[in-house]
């Protein structure tokens, strides 16, 4: 199963990507461990986390082309 | 770009006047509001903002935008529609990054909807800002 990962703001600079496919990450919070692995600096930022353009901090499973986006705080208007 | 509510850099002149052409149409309202948000020279630690690179989610955009509206005519009973545009890429200071329009049958609700519906952008639109300054170096916000 692959899901879409989506990097805004800061972290697109952070991980250097805008967005990234992950492979067999069944659920939200085993996705976390993987970019915080990849990622060690991502730990020090602010940041909330949809799936399918929900916001949620439920450890939701993730299914095959599911999009989950870290967000840092919005800064629009 | 696949939404209505971005415009990729600056929001225009011609997009504003877009926007005004349309009232026209609308003849149930009585006043129109109109937000413009303008990209500021802010002096920071003793530089000065040239420009704001603004990114975003577009497809929550989508979705959060059409909750700001659902709330805005659902709170307000006067208002009768609601047009939201934001910036996206690089606006540089005195530029406008957002217009909001809101037409109501009447000026009072016209002026309430108008501000409570930039309050919602600023809290609920996935909109990220860089501010880059003279010197070239970047903040974001």
């Amino acid at each position: 199963m692959e899901v879409k990962v989506f990097f805004f703001g800061v972290l697109a600079e952070v991980t250097g990507t805008g967005f990234k496919h992950y492979r067999d990450v069944k659920s939200i919070s085993v996705l976390k461990l993987r970019i915080q692995d990849e990622f060690p600096e991502i730990v020090h930022y602010n940041f909330r986390i949809s799936l399918n353009n929900e916001i949620t901090d439920k450890d939701l499973l993730l299914k095959s082309g599911d999009e989950v986006a870290f967000m840092p705080p919005f800064a629009g208007g | 770009m696949g939404t209505k509510y971005l415009t990729d850099g600056p929001v225009s002149q011609n997009l504003i006047s877009h926007l005004i052409e349309k009232i026209g149409e609308k003849t149930d309202s009585g006043g129109h509001m109109i937000f413009l948000g303008q990209v500021r020279a802010d002096i920071i630690n003793g530089k000065e903002v040239k420009a704001i690179e603004y990114s975003a989610y577009e497809s929550m955009v989508n979705v959060e935008a059409e909750n700001i509206k659902k709330q805005i005519l659902s709170q307000f009973g006067d208002v009768k529609s609601i047009d939201i545009i934001h910036s996206t890429g690089v606006v540089s200071a005195g530029e406008l990054s957002l217009v909001v329009l809101v037409s109501a049958g009447h000026r009072l609700q016209a002026f309430q909807a108008c501000s409570k519906t930039v309050e919602l952008i600023k809290d609920k639109l996935p909109v990220w800002k860089k501010e880059i300054f003279d010197d070239d170096s970047h903040m974001w916000k």
